[in-house]
């Protein structure tokens, strides 16, 4: 029997979380420019940095702005994550967010407790409209890419990195390649160990990222954080990006239909209800 | 003489192709164990886990491993 070829693995913290790149026969230097690129463009699409591309974008509502490549692939995929979750995932979440406290990154400070009313989000396409080079957002909106810019970001990573690779960004996972042994790459998943090959993984949950009675998991439909039954979903589906909206999805549609739901988007789904 | 030829003709088509049409749909009986269609109906399609605190299904396409991960969807 053949060795098994050497696994290259390289851990860093960005975008406020933990990120791991692994590969079958690549250089460190290679996973180090992995983490660069996660650098820079974290730099650009963070809502916490008021020079960065996103902010500048969400305070310049009304007409229409500049956007780099980044950050339109991102927006145009936010607007599929709303069509297909019927808008369950939609990144028109910032105002939302502010009004339950988190304005800074949980590692720097722990949001202040408030009282938040009741405010459905907008539908995110009366709001946002993106064109080559170019995007348009409503006033009184404001974007947060969040989960969506994490698995968008593995799933990058997974087709730069080289053939046989495994980007983790915050949680979301993209993997390509055979893995290390040829069977897939083995990732933990709701407690047990399952083998990715050319698949994404992503758990939503409203366990960490929470203070007091609230947490980071907006239901759009309230504009509240999420209580519907469920408090983790983690999900296997064929790339990063959706396998962080479907996780989403199910966390949102609550236990009665999270089975349904993930049996028809998901090829592997973890559903933890709330004790 | 033609025209009774011709309804006698046409009776016995449909006398034989009603008589066809039973035969075909007793020896082809609705399967009461048929799996429903389409598959998002069946919600429990995948081996379903139970595990403390949920349960995880996985489907054909992915198989469970008793290797260590290297890493997992949980982050901090």
């Amino acid at each position: 029997m053949p060795p098994e070829p050497p696994v290259q693995a390289h851990h860093f913290e960005a975008l406020g979380t933990n990120c791991s790149l692994f590969g079958v026969g690549l250089s460190r230097g290679r996973l180090l420019e992995g983490e660069f690129w996660v650098r820079r463009l974290g730099a650009r699409l963070t809502r916490f940095a008021p020079d960065s591309e996103l902010s500048r974008f969400n305070a310049e509502p009304g007409g229409w702005r500049d956007v780099g490549p980044e950050l339109e692939s991102l927006l145009r995929e936010s607007l599929r994550a709303f069509e297909t979750s019927a808008g369950l995932v939609n990144v028109a979440v910032l105002r939302s967010m502010e009004a339950v406290g988190y304005t800074r990154p949980i590692a720097e400070a722990r949001p202040e407790a408030t009282e938040p009313q009741p405010c459905p989000l907008p539908a995110l396409p009366d709001v946002l409209a993106v064109r080559p080079g170019a995007a348009r957002l409503e006033l009184g909106a404001g974007i947060d890419l969040g989960g969506i810019a994490k698995g968008w970001m593995a799933d990058r990573l997974r087709d730069s990195l080289g053939p046989n690779a495994l980007a983790n960004i915050g949680g979301d996972l993209s993997a390509g390649g055979q893995g290390p042994a040829g069977a897939g790459w083995p990732v933990g998943i709701g407690g047990a160990t399952v083998l990715l090959r050319e698949q994404g993984a992503a758990t939503s949950s409203v366990r960490r990222r929470r203070w007091g009675e609230q947490h980071h998991l907006i239901d759009p439909r309230t504009g509240l954080p999420a209580d519907t039954g469920l408090e983790e979903v983690s999900v296997v589906t064929a790339s990063g990006v959706e396998a962080e909206v479907v996780a989403k999805a199910a966390l949102l549609i609550g236990p009665e239909l999270a089975p349904a739901y993930c049996a028809a988007h998901a090829l592997a789904w973890w559903l933890s209800p709330r004790p | 003489m033609r025209t009774v030829i011709l309804k006698a003709g046409a009776t016995l088509l449909t006398v034989a192709a009603t008589a066809l049409s039973a035969l075909y749909v007793t020896a082809h009986l609705k399967n009461p164990a048929a799996p429903l269609q389409p598959t998002v109906l069946n919600a429990s399609r995948g081996a379903g886990i139970s595990a403390p605190g949920g349960t995880l299904t996985l489907g054909p396409s992915v198989q469970p491993s008793t290797e260590h991960p290297v890493t997992s969807t949980y982050a901090s």
